[in-house]
């Protein structure tokens, strides 16, 4: 017997919110937090390692301090570490300096850059430049505004219309797409993906049927642009599907768990809904008409509701957990991401359980849940090299798996790589956030030209081609002038030297032996145009897969 | 006096699509060429008029011209052939395999012994009414577009004078000849009537549609449509342009944005003094100009795209050929 | 020359320093004797894609006579008893090798959408991406150390300008495409480094590199590597989008036009062994003015088709190659007001010569007047399993993403067995 679900008014929601500020504001103390946050890396890893010893499976060693650096800023602050970062890691106190570092990465204004970055890939996959939405993510980065927030804003933008038309973004480039917007949200904040049982019950997952995927999209169904740009829904409407015997059935307003909305009577008559229906008609698309009244009864805002009132399957929460850990670790506890489902286990079942709950109680903050990964063993651990490495699979979390920079982390590390290890130090100890600012408008241009790494992804061959010949690559990264990397190993005489400095720049670590006679060699063969073959030098290290790869 | 009220009053349905027609001074009768390969009658007079097929040498494809000579009428189309029809017994008498090329307009001269046409394979040719016989065959235009497409020549006129005869291509290429000896006497260049696209939908579009000499055989006026934007449609202002002769001195360029689409019919007043215009894109419309000062005397439009327009004697009646419609439009001046 | 040289030697050789000042002696692929001896094992599709959708009426399946036939007439081929429209004078003694599909029923007259479903064979789904075409066959045909790119796109125009991609065959599989110009971006190197620069400072790469990748079982790192690979081969070959490298003969056999130029290029592409080659040519949208827009195309299509399939004939390469025309949808049989036709995808034409196809064949009949198809109906899929089945490629092979498989062809696909060989 499918539960229906009362009709909740909005009161009660408030109060939850409410519960939940609460509890994050008691927590708000930062001694307490920072120890509640070990003590949460400390349970990740006791869930990872019982698996591992439950297995038999020996994990990979920790990663050392340099790829620590490397690795932890790239996640946090969305670039590679500076030459100055990397001396001051590595001669600091050993014990101390990973949970410091950790701490002044997420407290550093590269932090909300990056996570806004992250997010919008996650909601718009980049697919408008839509500046206006990127400074509305930026500031709830900034904020470290909650999850289930965010959730709200985005999926009911009319509320926040008043004074932020920003968040309607994402609903709005597909208001002209009922699946899209039906799937896309479900993958999106819920981590499944129904798109399958449209046509006809799920083919592989029993869990999603036709009833699920037309319940889904009963909620958006209402759902109308007017010409002028708003959001808003109609007073009726409802969804019939056929099945695939032929039967046509009428959709409830269902969300995934199975619980459905009592949808109240129409309390207007046909006369008044035929003129309130005109009314919406005219908005769509009529520039100078006004906005329609809007409905008591708001789908969408019945929506939000089940999805944050669900804690038996919990998709919203567990959702993100579960991204989040992927955008860490490479692999999510459930993978792939959008395959939510009972036939498609979490690798960790307790670990994301609690997680989630973790999450839930500290009222959705990711950054705190962030904080807590990264300072777990499991996240510290190095690649897996050896062929042994395919028998134990990527599910244990054994090793660390090289994940490829997102467009702005390369953009960006590109520029912090080009730049001269001096000018860099004077401007992270002067206006670092106004500087950090420029980067992140400078790295824009080139970051649209890359491709977003999804599941699977490849690097195409019109990327290297790009970075081998085009113009645009020795302008903005090998530049020979005084403040960029090319111009300050200029001034290095000895080229052992030079591949040192090179080294850390841009490998962000210290350079082996063999690799400094390789790069002594080359120079040397060069001497007559040495600043043509110092350039050929940090090319070379830019375009190898150490710098374009997180490991 | 510059007409100020010319209205359609009234229209004739059919499935067809009607590119060419003749009236009789006469009568009310009217003859029309259509898409469905026929030359109809048609008169105009009666309650709920019956359109009535000609026999015998028939199109095989469709009527794009008509011209009445006496008790004869003379049309031509797509399957590169003339067809001579007795009006009385509504039978064709002559048949003339006469271009390479789809025709695309015809017309007869002011005595009514000859009749020109003009085709694809860029030939206007002349021939004599009576006997069928070609009397010349000639040329300027090129075959080829700028573009390295194949043209086309869609508009030929006869000066009122009998000194002159022009005609008008795709590229916006009008030549001017002499009537008798055929030798080519003036050009003059419309090249906004040609929209070439090289960046969007690399084609082209638009073309000179109609040419029409005032009564007094001093100018010339061409037809066709501005630039286009878009030209997957007709979306572009009606154009005008008239020169004076033989100088080919220009003294009107009008362009129209509130009835878009081809000119394809240009018809001077008897007295000089206003030019009717009729034309389209998706629909038709019906332009009159003062010709002195291209002010704009009158505009309206009607359902059909209007291929061709007549007049009877007393310019009070106009019968258009239209997209699925025979309309008429009548004039208090 | 006179010895006899494999494809394979030849574009090693392009990859390295030494054949730069040699680049010339490449010159011999222009002439059709020297083109017999190299091996070719392989197959290439050469789509030609006409963008926007053109009119079957005016093409394969023309109807004259008939209130939807419009005022062309039909004339008749090199296959007995099938005629096509007086559009096409120089394609109709042409058709021996020419299967044409007439019956077509694809329901999407919408140009993206009708784009994707054509160019994906199916109707897609939120949260799967399906590879287009090109990278399908360059997948199943392709070398995966291969010196050629093995599927190039080429879309000049701007309207519906699409690129196409891998989708969940990852981007290796995406197409080198280009756009403004009829050479691929940054496939010549800067002035700014010589050529033996540019050389080693690769080989400086490559060094890094290595101590980096060894050992490491990520896909995603492995493919950074091959991508570097194969840039000297790829940039070695910018001479085979040189068409000034052909006699001028053969240029004014593809005509002067773009469409022609890029049409040259294709066969260049081909007979190098890019297993996948697509040329747009947009745009025959033709709402208004249908007659006149199509009397431009047609003969563009019609000099520049004969050309490549006598071309591609001459050099033994036509029984190895399929050659497609194609676009999202036909046109309607009824004639609007401005003289155009709009979308219509119930019943139209598609092409299929060369490789594995049955020549001289023609497949579905349309009503009379081109309403409906009443015999033979085929969908997009049932046209891609076609397709793959001339190649031999085994058109409901499936591919594994995740756990789903995808067979390559949509479910339910069969393939028109009448126009196979």
């Amino acid at each position: 017997m499918i539960p229906r679900l009362p009709l909740l008014p909005f009161e009660s929601l408030m109060r939850l919110n409410l519960a939940a500020l609460m509890i994050f504001a008691f927590a708000g103390s930062s001694e307490l937090a920072a120890s509640e946050v070990m003590e949460l890396a400390k349970r990740i890893d006791d869930h990872i390692n019982h698996r591992l010893a439950e297995e038999n499976v020996q994990p990979t060693e920790l990663v050392d301090a340099a790829g620590f650096l490397r690795r932890v800023t790239l996640d946090l602050a969305g670039r590679i570490p500076s030459t100055s970062e990397l001396d001051a890691y590595l001669s600091a106190d050993a014990k101390e300096r990973k949970q410091q570092l950790v701490q002044r990465l997420i407290e550093s204004p590269d932090f909300a850059y990056h996570q806004r970055n992250q997010l919008d890939i996650l909601l718009l996959l980049r697919q408008e430049h839509n500046d206006q939405w990127r400074e509305y993510l930026l500031e709830a980065t900034r904020e470290n505004r909650s999850w289930d927030q965010l959730f709200r804003e985005v999926i009911l933008p009319e509320d926040t219309l008043s004074t932020d038309p920003r968040p309607v973004a994402f609903l709005k480039r597909r208001t002209n797409d009922l699946d899209a917007m039906t799937n896309d949200t479900s993958v999106t904040w819920f981590g499944v993906n129904i798109a399958c049982a449209k046509c006809h019950d799920h083919p592989l997952v029993s869990d999603w049927t036709q009833a699920h995927y037309y319940g889904m999209s009963a909620f958006f169904k209402r759902t109308f642009q007017t010409r002028q740009g708003f959001l808003s829904e109609r007073f009726d409407g409802t969804t019939k599907y056929t099945n695939t015997d032929g039967e046509e059935h009428e959709a409830d307003f269902m969300f995934l768990t199975g619980t459905k909305v009592d949808v109240p009577a129409l309390e207007i008559d046909e006369e008044e809904l035929k003129k309130l229906n005109e009314q919406i008609k005219t908005s769509e698309s009529d520039e100078k008409a006004d906005s329609p009244p809007r409905p008591e009864f708001r789908p969408r805002a019945y929506l939000v509701q089940l999805a944050l009132a669900d804690e038996e399957n919990d998709f919203f929460t567990r959702n993100i957990a579960n991204r989040v850990w992927a955008r860490l670790f490479g692999r999510g506890i459930v993978h792939p991401l959008d395959q939510m489902h009972s036939e498609n286990a979490p690798s960790h079942p307790e670990l994301l359980s609690e997680l989630a709950s973790d999450l839930r109680e500290s009222g959705y903050d990711l950054r705190r849940l962030i904080h807590a990964i990264v300072l777990t063993d499991a996240y510290a651990r190095s690649m897996m090299r050896d062929s042994v490495a395919k028998a134990i699979g990527e599910a244990s979390f054994a090793a660390a798996v090289p994940r490829p920079l997102s467009p702005r982390q390369l953009s960006l590390s590109l520029r912090i790589a080009g730049t001269g290890p001096d000018t860099l130090t004077q401007w992270q100890s002067d206006d670092w956030a106004k500087r950090r600012d420029e980067l992140e408008r400078q790295a824009d241009v080139t970051a649209r030209r890359l491709a977003i790494p999804d599941d699977g992804f490849q690097v195409s061959v019109s990327e290297a081609l790009w970075f081998s010949n085009n113009p645009s690559i020795e302008n903005d990264f090998l530049n020979g002038s005084n403040d960029c990397l090319v111009g300050h190993l200029k001034q290095i005489e000895s080229n052992e030297e030079v591949a040192d400095v090179v080294s850390k720049a841009v490998l962000s670590r210290q350079a082996s032996d063999d690799e400094r006679q390789a790069i002594a060699d080359y120079l040397n063969a060069r001497s007559e145009r040495r600043e043509n073959g110092l350039k050929q030098v940090v090319w070379a290290l830019m375009s190898s897969p150490e710098f374009r790869f997180n490991y | 006096m510059i007409p100020t009220n010319l209205k359609k009053t009234t229209e004739w349905r059919f499935d067809d699509i009607l590119f060419c027609i003749a009236s009789d001074t006469g009568s009310s009768r009217v003859w029309f060429g259509s898409s469905d390969f026929n030359v109809y009658e048609f008169d105009t007079s009666q309650e709920k008029p019956e359109r009535t097929a000609f026999t015998g040498d028939s199109h095989e494809s469709y009527v794009t011209g008509i011209v009445r000579v006496g008790n004869t009428l003379i049309s031509c189309g797509y399957d590169r052939r003339m067809v001579w029809w007795d009006i009385e017994s509504k039978h064709s008498i002559r048949r003339v395999d006469a271009h390479d090329k789809w025709i695309r307009a015809i017309v007869a001269s002011p005595d009514r012994t000859r009749v020109t046409t003009v085709a694809d394979d860029m030939q206007c040719k002349v021939w004599e009414v009576a006997t069928g016989n070609l009397l010349a065959s000639f040329s300027d235009h090129q075959s080829m577009t700028p573009h390295h497409f194949p043209s086309m020549l869609y508009a030929v006129a006869a000066s009122p004078d009998g000194k002159w005869i022009s005609t008008g291509d795709r590229v916006g290429h009008v030549a001017i000849w002499d009537a008798m000896s055929f030798a080519k006497v003036g050009e003059i260049e419309t090249p906004i009537m040609y929209t070439w696209d090289p960046r969007a939908r690399r084609h082209s579009t638009g073309g000179i549609r109609s040419l029409a000499f005032s009564p007094d055989s001093q100018f010339l006026a061409v037809g066709g449509v501005g630039k286009i934007g878009n030209i997957d449609h007709l979306d572009g202002p009606a154009r005008l342009e008239v020169f004076r002769l033989p100088g080919g001195e220009r003294t009107l360029e009008l362009e129209d944005n509130k009835k878009k689409g081809l000119i394809e019919q240009i018809v001077w007043s008897p007295d000089g003094k206003w030019i009717l215009t009729a034309g389209g894109d998706n629909n038709g419309f019906v332009t009159v100009h003062d010709a002195d000062s291209g002010v704009l005397a009158h505009q309206d439009g009607q359902d059909g795209h209007i291929h061709a327009m007549t007049h009877d004697q007393e310019f009070s009646n106009f019968h258009a050929a239209s997209h699925q419609r025979i309309t008429r439009w009548s004039m208090n001046s | 020359m006179n010895q006899s040289i494999n494809r394979r030697t030849l574009l090693k050789a392009a990859g390295t320093t030494a054949i730069v000042s040699n680049m010339a002696a490449l010159n011999v692929l222009s002439q059709p004797s020297f083109a017999n001896e190299l091996v070719r094992g392989d197959k290439s599709v050469l789509l030609l894609w006409l963008a926007g959708g053109a009119s079957q009426l005016e093409t394969w399946d023309p109807k004259p006579g008939r209130p939807t036939g419009g005022p062309f007439a039909k004339i008749r081929t090199s296959i007995p008893g099938i005629e096509i429209s007086e559009l096409l004078p120089k394609i109709s003694t042409r058709l021996n090798e020419t299967a044409i599909i007439r019956s077509l029923n694809t329901k999407i007259g919408d140009h993206g959408q009708g784009y994707e479903l054509m160019d994906t064979g199916r109707v897609g789904e939120p949260g799967v991406q399906f590879p287009h075409l090109g990278a399908m066959i360059a997948h199943e045909l392709g070398q995966l150390d291969s010196r050629v790119p093995d599927y190039v796109s080429m879309y000049t125009s701007t309207e519906g300008r699409r690129q196409g991609s891998a989708g969940f065959l990852g981007a290796r599989y995406n197409p080198m495409f280009l756009t403004d110009k009829m050479i691929p971006e940054d496939i010549r190197r800067h002035e700014a480094i010589t050529d033996v620069d540019h050389q080693d400072r690769a080989a400086l790469r490559d060094f890094f590199a290595k101590k980096f990748v060894r050992d490491l079982a990520s896909p995603s790192v492995s493919s950074h590597e091959n991508a570097y690979e194969r840039v000297h081969g790829l940039m070695a070959c910018d001479y085979l989008f040189d068409i000034d490298r052909e006699r001028q003969a053969m240029r004014d056999h593809y005509g002067p036009t773009q469409f022609g130029q890029q049409c040259l290029i294709a066969r260049r592409l081909v007979e190098a062994g890019v297993p996948f080659v697509k040329v747009a040519r947009a745009w025959w949208d033709s709402h208004g003015q249908n007659f006149e827009t199509h009397r431009e195309l047609c003969a563009d299509l019609d000099q520049c088709m004969d050309a490549l399939l006598d071309d591609l004939k001459q050099r033994g390469l036509l029984e190895k190659t399929l050659v497609i025309t194609l676009g999202e949808f036909g046109r309607t049989p009824q004639i609007n007001g401005s003289l155009g036709r709009d979308h219509f995808a119930n019943a139209w034409s598609c092409t299929l010569s060369g490789c594995g196809i049955r020549g001289g064949s023609v497949f579905g009949k349309t009503d009379e007047d081109g309403q409906t198809v009443v015999e033979g109906e085929m969908n997009a899929g049932d046209l891609f399993a076609t397709i793959f089945s001339a190649l031999g490629i085994q058109y409901d092979k499936e591919y594994m993403v995740g756990s789903r498989p995808i067979p390559i062809s949509d479910f339910g696909s069969e393939p028109c067995r009448e126009v196979l060989a």
